[in-house]
């Protein structure tokens, strides 16, 4: 197999162009032309298509397309190509599991596919920025007493003894040790201290960020997970790539992470079905992942939860599940808040989608397309636990029914979803319990999906 | 060919991404002697009219507009030197300064909003992605930019739009641009916080900004 100091050298030899030109030439016209040749079609009636043979046929697509288009790298401006034999050796070489967590809190993030009853990875939480310590540790603290986490993410601090943290400047790295000693923290408060950290480092951009803080003596162990991005589309960088390098060495799980956006060069849903597939493949090939996170969205509403994203999700999800050993986590950008009914609904359908899908893991959804500052809180993780449990009954087709009459109730209001509150405007700071408001609106919202036929455990 | 046929074929050449059309059909432009500047306005800028609705539609997305800006382009290398020997420019709505700040590599969101600010019918200078804040005001100088527009797509790039806005007052030139700012993570609430002078939610949203404020400065 590969190793990543082979990719290294592909990115130095291979084919040399301008990225407009990666872009302009191969990227979108071997996108369209694999669209047409595998006839992926978007299923408008459908988000979440029941064909075990279409599944496959996108998987074949986007083996296609990665084997034709390769990954880009933005420092040499040469295109690291994979041949389609490298592509299935990889594949098959996949171990398809990852170690995470220590002692009690130890597991194993496997694989699953659609309509499996298997319960997916639990992973709570988010790195929506927490402007002080104290709410960072109280949601991560909060995270961690879900007695159903199997992982969690932490919050990102967006400033350090009142300084902004800017991207690469030395309050980034001040500020990404402080996060992830307070993750730690939270976690022994929370009786988990062995409960793996999978979005690290979330308050770092910059390589040289990660790389410091994730210094054990911080409290990370290579049990835990690293966030490497793809930039998008189907690009990758050396910040990037000496974050694998350094975690490769260290032996430490990788989470390639990825974000195709429906609108932008993959155009529509099909061909963003496609990228979301080979992105899985270039998590394995490129940034060597033990697991992957995902989120496309919809380069207009910012979202994961518009129709023809639920149905890019759910092909891709299948097409992977079915053909790709990669624990991936299904990550939904929701557009409504906290504190909002259009929260619930939005996530409830993008949850099932996913899971029914064969979503290895799912996550919290995250409110307010994850950029609202203190705009997350346990509620939100709360839901999204009992909503991964509950799809996990589903089949595909009954979760379709569910997700077409969910859209009914959101799909008109997405541009216009309301932001929700902060943490502090629905949550008491001090004990970490919600307001009274917010337990009623969260307990009328269960109701109205118990009605609609999701049964919470 | 007569003339009605020459420039809607321009027009449909833009609308299918088809350079090859393009350039047959601006060369049928300069053989029949007819006005360029009307071909552009009336040929190809209509067919930018229509990519450009649909995307607003989301009947067509960036690859579409990529394609058409490409071909527009393509008919413009015949076009522009015969437009320029008669005398004549096309006339623009405005120069866009656009790029992504300091420590951001993100550029979709850039892209679609540039181009789509090309299918109005303004310049817009593209500097790229991870540009220090005097690189923005450098640049803007030399293109003599009117619009100074600002992509930030993660939480920790976002001072570098504020550090852009507070450079050009340091430097006295606050006054001589406008400043709007987008991307993911940014909010009107943020906009009005660093002062900028607009916050466009979407690529449509920018276009009606950018016009609202030259508007108001004519």
């Amino acid at each position: 197999m590969l190793n990543f100091l082979d990719i290294y050298e592909r990115a130095l030899k291979g084919p040399i162009m301008t990225e407009k030109d990666f872009d302009m030439k191969l990227f979108m016209p071997i996108l369209n032309k694999v669209v047409k040749a595998y006839g992926i079609q978007y299923d408008r009636e459908n988000p979440i298509p029941s064909d075990d043979r279409a599944a496959d046929n996108l998987f074949n697509a986007a083996l296609e397309f990665m084997s034709q288009v390769g990954v880009y790298c933005q420092d040499t401006n040469r295109v690291i190509q994979f041949t389609r034999a490298e592509v299935l050796e990889a594949i098959k070489e996949a171990p398809g599991r990852c170690l995470a967590g220590e002692g009690k809190d130890a597991g194993v993030f496997g694989m699953r596919k659609p309509d499996d009853r298997k319960v997916p990875w639990l992973h709570v939480g988010s790195g929506i920025v927490a402007t002080t310590e104290e709410m960072a540790t109280n949601l991560i603290e909060s995270y961690g007493c879900i007695a159903e986490a199997n992982s969690i993410s932490i919050s990102a601090l967006d400033s350090i003894r009142g300084i902004p943290v800017m991207a690469g400047s030395p309050a980034e790295l001040y500020a990404a040790i402080r996060g992830v000693k307070i993750g730690r923290e939270a976690l022994r408060r929370a009786g988990r201290p062995g409960l793996p950290i999978m979005n690290l480092i979330s308050t770092a951009a910059a390589a040289v960020t990660t790389i410091a803080a994730s210094a054990p003596q911080f409290g990370l162990r290579p049990t835990d997970g690293w966030l490497v991005g793809a930039i998008s589309e189907m690009k990758i960088d050396f910040g990037a790539m000496n974050k694998v390098a350094y975690l490769l060495n260290w032996g430490a799980n990788i989470g390639a992470e990825s974000s195709p956006i429906l609108g932008g060069y993959c155009g529509g849903p099909a061909g963003t079905a496609v990228v979301s597939t080979a992105y899985v493949l270039m998590g394995l090939l490129v940034h060597r992942g033990s697991y992957q996170l995902t989120f496309p969205v919809h380069f207009k509403y910012g979202c994961s939860t518009p129709r023809d994203v639920l149905w890019a999700v759910s092909a891709s999800c299948q097409a992977a599940s079915r053909n790709i050993p990669m624990p991936v986590i299904w990550l939904g950008y929701i557009a409504g808040g906290p504190n909002t009914k259009i929260f619930f609904y939005e996530s409830a359908a993008y949850l099932l989608c996913t899971v029914t899908s064969g979503a290895p893991s799912a996550q919290t959804p995250h409110p307010a397309k994850a950029v609202k500052i203190d705009g997350i809180t346990p509620m939100e993780a709360k839901f999204g636990v009992e909503m991964a449990k509950a799809a996990s009954k589903f089949d595909r087709q009954k979760a379709n029914e569910l997700v077409i009459r969910l859209l009914e109730k959101y799909e008109s209001q997405i541009e216009i979803a309301p932001t929700g509150s902060k943490y502090q405007e629905c949550y008491d700071i001090i004990t970490g319990k919600p307001s009274q408001e917010y337990l009623w609106l969260y307990n009328e919202v269960k109701e109205e999906l118990t009605r609609m036929g999701i049964i919470f455990e | 060919m007569g003339q009605k046929e020459i420039l809607g074929n321009l027009a449909s050449a833009i609308v299918e991404g088809d350079n090859d059309k393009a350039i047959k059909n601006a060369k049928e432009v300069l053989s029949s002697k007819i006005d360029p500047l009307k071909a552009v306005e009336e040929g190809l800028s209509k067919g930018m009219a229509i990519v450009g609705e649909r995307f607003e539609k989301g009947d067509a997305f960036l690859p579409e507009l990529l394609m058409a800006a490409d071909t527009f382009n393509a008919a413009m290398v015949l076009l522009k030197p015969e437009i320029e020997a008669q005398k004549k420019q096309v006339t623009k709505a405005g120069t866009v300064l656009i790029g992504t700040v300091k420590g951001d590599v993100h550029n979709i969101g850039k892209n679609i909003v540039a181009t789509v600010l090309e299918t109005h019918g303004f310049e817009v200078i593209d500097i790229g992605v991870d540009n220090p804040s005097l690189n923005f005001i450098q640049e803007a100088e030399k293109v003599k930019a009117q619009v100074i527009a600002l992509s930030s797509l993660m939480t920790t790039t976002m001072p570098g739009q504020k550090e852009v806005i507070e450079t050009l007052k340091e430097m006295h030139l606050r006054e001589k641009y406008f400043v709007i700012v987008g991307g993911g993570p940014v909010t009107q609430e943020w906009a009005d916080k660093i002062g900028a002078d607009g916050y466009g939610r979407s690529a449509v949203q920018a276009v009606e900004i950018v016009k609202k404020l030259l508007g108001e400065r004519i």
